[in-house]
């Protein structure tokens, strides 16, 4: 594995898997040499809340050498450049990370949530949600879902 | 109940009803989570729970007469709980399968899961578990046969 972009740390996982840490402003070129480079099947993506800042965690696979690589990269202002461009699973993915803890990919085509209803307020794995406001799920005659803190209005 | 001496039974028609119901009660194929893995066991040949008469799972709401809902019913299911619900037709029973649809279960403190099903829909049978082995939900359908019957106490 050789890229040409300048990474901030290079470690070895417990499970054997390499760890790239890497800048957002390195990022997207760091993904497409990586891409370039056989890398053709994202894993998954995840974030993590550490408080002051997010991290975000992306799995990728080779399926010609069965390889596994993993890049992290921080964001202080929840905003990271969209992979979506690049592998096409990154779409629902990403949005699954918008969804609960709000991180926000630039360039997405369609971010919008999920799993939870359009109008449900806040990111329910971000540290600081609020679990004292209960919010409840109702469905419309269209089947369409929509939040509400009213307990009667929903379950 | 009198039985006479030439073969002949003579009841009470409702009663009749009763035992008539109780014993051919079918269930809903509605598994939510991980105890839905359980009630196939219960159904399945080891178990089988077509000795109690609860002959098939029927895949329609529309043909079956008793919903086991096994496993967690999520905020975003529950509408869909209670729609298939209202399809079936009466009389109809419910089984709350599972720590998660008694109460909760593990999930008690999280934002997505219906605390009881029983907010959304009325519930005869509470098996507690988790999961329940498929004794114990053999055990909630024969509880619900005697309830059906008028043989429970409550």
């Amino acid at each position: 594995m050789n890229y040409t972009v300048q990474v901030i740390g290079e470690s070895v996982g417990k499970d054997g898997r390499k760890i790239i840490k890497v800048t957002k402003e390195n990022f997207l070129d760091l993904m497409k040499d990586l891409k370039n480079q056989g890398f053709d099947h994202l894993s998954l993506i995840t974030g993590v809340d550490r408080k002051d800042f997010m991290e975000v965690v992306y799995h990728l696979h080779s399926m010609k050498t069965n390889e596994y690589v993993v890049v992290k990269v921080e964001t202080r202002d929840y905003k990271v450049p969209s992979v979506a461009g690049l592998w096409n699973s990154a779409n629902w993915d990403e949005r699954e990370q918008y969804d609960l803890l709000g991180i926000i990919f630039e360039g997405h085509p369609n971010l919008k949530r999920l799993f939870l209803p359009e109008n449900w307020v806040g990111h329910p794995l971000r540290k600081n949600y609020d679990m004292k406001k209960t919010q409840y799920i109702n469905m419309d005659e269209e089947g369409n879902d929509y939040a509400t803190f009213d307990e009667r209005g929903g379950w | 109940m009198k039985t006479g001496d030439g073969g002949v039974i003579t009841t009470k028609l409702e009663e009749a009803m009763e035992w008539g119901r109780s014993n051919s009660l079918w269930p809903l194929t509605f598994g939510l989570a991980c105890c839905a893995i359980e009630m196939m066991a219960t159904q399945a040949s080891n178990l089988d729970i077509s000795r109690f008469g609860s002959e098939i799972f029927r895949n329609s709401p529309r043909q079956s007469d008793l919903m086991i809902v096994a496993g967690t019913v999520t905020k975003k299911m529950a509408p869909r709980v209670r729609r298939i619900y209202d399809e079936m037709p009466y009389p109809k029973y419910v089984i709350a399968m599972g720590a998660c649809v008694v109460q909760g279960g593990p999930y008690v403190e999280g934002y997505s899961v219906v605390l009881g099903v029983d907010r959304v829909v009325p519930v005869d049978v509470y098996v507690p578990g988790c999961p329940p082995t498929p004794e114990a939900l053999t055990y909630g359908i024969i509880t619900l046969q005697k309830k059906i019957r008028g043989e429970t106490e409550r």
